[in-house]
């Protein structure tokens, strides 16, 4: 059993994925350091992660987040940016987690629209989403419909 | 120093258990590389879809697809180690299933292990050993004839055994219960260099196995240390004269017991169960002791007997003797009484490992225990074949040792 | 704010939306951040030491695989301090912390249990579904008030 003393305690780390077509991860990235102070950045497959104080961190983001907020999305992530225990390098492939965002991403386009449609329709305009866990009930018409198909 | 062996893991919850460390440790210890196959997300949807188990868990579902991938050669690997969490029903059928593709449409070797918190890196040495030898040793185990003077020695947890060969032939044997394990080789050793008419300075190469055989190998110098998973199945097939074509091997050990399936020599998939001592030759010993006979007279004793006449209520070594003794004590006769007894570690045995390897015929026996014909017979009734028992099975590890250490004769 | 249980726990958009509109997602990675940060025995990648599905014994008895207790250890504690839950029901995707089908349902079974104010979805799957999507998380947030 070997000791463990973790590096950097106390801070956090965040990514932060760009879904857009004007902006690109690296555009992004360039952005984060010009405008970085005293946290650390790397780029990854999809966008950056970012590492420090809490506050630098979020700072930071709320900056880069101006550049296009609807196509900026952010998550926490546990391990430090590049960390070897999870760092596809180190292991032949991606770590399970990334296929989970790799999934999300292709769902981003649609959240970018809902998050600039919001902003100009009423949310009286806006159906809500079918509830999926409930079954619907049978449109009464369709009902109707039904019983007279089966009359000879 | 050679690269390592690169190890493809298939898993459903070893990070969560708290096991991953100890599997990368096992597999480091013999110069094995534990990786995870890496593929896009639309070819696990795709490999997932076409492999056609609909389970629910989504590492399972990623295992599935990183298999298909290993069997289609779309990525490389030198061996798989497939493990998912003990008492889980769903992963229980992906890890046989995978098992069976892989071993089927690859050449690949394949451990399976089902984990629990408990699992340590020493639970897991002899089967990433295991792996790593048939990945990297393909041409020492391609080995089916003696050569020169050699002498093996199995360091097993009950017995130790000593074997030595000239010329293809057995020529000296020696066997005693383990007490102290150093002790209990050298006595062995003595007693087969004498009936061989051998000194120790004629002998060209050695090998060990067995738990002892780290220590046993370095005391006495060993050109082969080597576990007893690939040196059973060389040493059966050779005393058996099946080291062509398909054959399986059951060993029911002392502490453990193995089940491989063997391919022309050379293990595919096995199992290796230590957790019940009921299933052990322990419990047969535990047996005869209770009867008043020789562990040597339980075997035709039971063969007089019928297990049915006896009602057994646990396979546990301490419930299940408890049964056997009421069953004694009601009227039932010794005889049935020792068939019931093999037939309670077989069914275990059948039950518990057998389920997780191909069998296919030749069914070999190995080991102390089979010489037990009792217990053999409940085997062979079990799985509806004949079962094989090889002249000297009783000294398998010794046996596989001395023939592959010939291969060390000409590297001297 | 409302300290958000996400499922997935994994969700990048999740995570966003929740802490967009000002509140706390609870999330693997709060989990996660904290063992790699605690000082211990070493237990690679995660650091979820064989102690951690002991820990799960709360929330799943012994017959249960460890792989479910050692995940129920993470999420357990974020289950009894979350305040509402937004939870995506054809997640089928999401792999690692969440790639165990008994854990998952183990989970969505607390949080239903527990009785707080709740979301669920399934993924968008177009823009219109985008749409509505956002503004369902948007107006079940803004609802739990102390929010952006």
């Amino acid at each position: 059993m070997t000791d463990y003393v973790p590096m950097r305690p106390g801070t956090v780390t965040r990514y932060v994925v760009v879904e857009s077509l004007t902006i690109t991860p690296s555009e992004l990235a360039i952005r984060a350091y010009e405008i970085s102070q005293g946290v650390m950045i790397k780029e990854t497959c999809f966008g950056l992660a970012i590492n420090g104080e809490e506050q630098a961190v979020d700072s930071l983001i709320a900056k880069l987040r101006t550049m296009e907020p609807d196509h900026i999305f952010v998550k926490d992530r546990g391990f430090l940016p590049g960390d070897p225990r999870r760092c596809r390098a180190n292991h032949g492939g991606a770590r399970p987690g990334f296929h989970g965002i790799e999934f999300e991403t292709a769902v981003l386009p649609y959240i970018s629209h809902g998050l600039t449609e919001i902003r100009s329709r009423p949310y009286s305009d806006i159906p809500l989403p079918e509830s999926p866990p409930e079954t619907k009930k049978l449109d009464v018409y369709k009902l109707k419909k039904i019983i007279e198909a089966q009359e000879p | 120093m050679t690269p390592p062996v690169r190890i493809a893991q298939l898993s459903c919850g070893p990070e969560y258990s708290g096991v991953q460390q100890e599997i990368n440790e096992a597999a480091k210890s013999v110069n094995g590389e534990i990786f995870f196959p890496d593929i896009a997300l639309k070819d696990i949807i795709k490999d997932f879809n076409e492999f056609g188990l609909d389970v629910r868990s989504p590492d399972l579902k990623l295992a599935i697809a990183r298999a298909k991938a290993l069997v289609e050669g779309r990525i490389d690997a030198d061996a798989v180690f497939i493990a998912t969490c003990f008492r889980c029903a769903e992963a229980a059928i992906v890890r046989n299933e995978l098992r069976r593709y892989i071993h089927t449409h690859s050449k690949l070797p394949v451990v399976s292990y089902s984990f629990t918190e408990r699992t340590t890196a020493g639970t897991l040495l002899t089967r990433m050993e295991a792996l790593t030898t048939i990945a990297r040793r393909r041409a020492l185990l391609a080995r089916e004839v003696q050569e020169g003077i050699t002498l093996g020695v199995d360091s097993g947890s009950s017995t130790t055994k000593a074997i030595v060969m000239k010329d293809n032939q057995i020529i000296g044997t020696g066997w005693q219960p383990t007490t102290e394990v150093l002790q209990s080789a050298r006595d062995v050793i003595a007693h087969a260099l004498t009936e061989a008419r051998i000194k120790r300075e004629e002998i060209d190469a050695v090998g060990t196995t067995g738990y002892g055989r780290f220590l046993v190998g370095r005391d006495i110098n060993a050109d082969l240390i080597q576990e007893e998973l690939t040196v059973n199945s060389k040493g059966a097939v050779y005393l058996a004269d099946r080291q062509h074509g398909p054959a399986t091997v059951i060993d029911i050990g002392g502490m453990d017991n193995k089940a491989i399936s063997v391919q022309d020599g050379i293990p595919g998939t096995f199992t290796m169960g230590g957790i019940c001592a009921g299933a052990s030759g322990r419990f047969l010993e535990m047996t005869s002791k209770r009867l008043g006979v020789d562990i040597t007279e339980l075997g035709p004793l039971a063969m007089k007997g019928f297990s049915r006449n006896v009602p057994m209520n646990s396979y546990c070594i301490v419930f299940g003797t408890q049964s056997l003794v009421n069953a004694l004590a009601a009227g039932s006769s010794r005889e049935d009484v020792a068939a019931a007894a093999c037939h309670s570690v077989a069914e275990q045995v059948f039950e518990q490992q057998l389920q997780e390897v191909d069998i296919k015929e030749p069914v070999i026996m190995v080991g102390g225990t089979s010489l037990i014909e009792g217990l053999v017979h409940a085997m062979g009734e079990l799985l509806q074949t004949k079962i094989m028992v090889p002249k000297h099975s009783q000294y398998i590890g010794a046996v596989g040792s001395a023939l592959l250490a010939s291969g060390f004769i000409r590297e001297r | 704010m409302a300290k958000v249980f996400i499922y997935p726990a994994t969700s990048l958009i999740l995570s966003d939306l929740v802490a967009r509109y000002g509140h706390t997602p609870l999330s693997s990675a709060i989990a996660i951040r904290e063992r790699v940060q605690t000082a211990g025995i070493e237990s690679a990648p995660l650091q979820i030491t064989p102690e951690e599905p002991k820990k799960g014994l709360k929330w799943a008895a012994v017959e249960v695989p460890s792989g479910v207790r050692g995940r129920m250890s993470l999420y357990g504690p974020m289950i009894e301090e979350c305040e509402a839950a937004i939870v995506i029901n054809d997640a089928d995707l999401a792999f690692g912390c969440m790639g165990c089908a008994r854990t998952n349902e183990l989970i969505k079974f607390l949080v239903r249990e527990k009785g707080v104010p709740r979301l669920d979805l399934d993924y968008p799957k177009s823009e219109e579904e985008g749409v509505q999507f956002v503004a369902a998380i948007k107006r079940f947030l803004d609802g739990l008030g102390g929010g952006r």
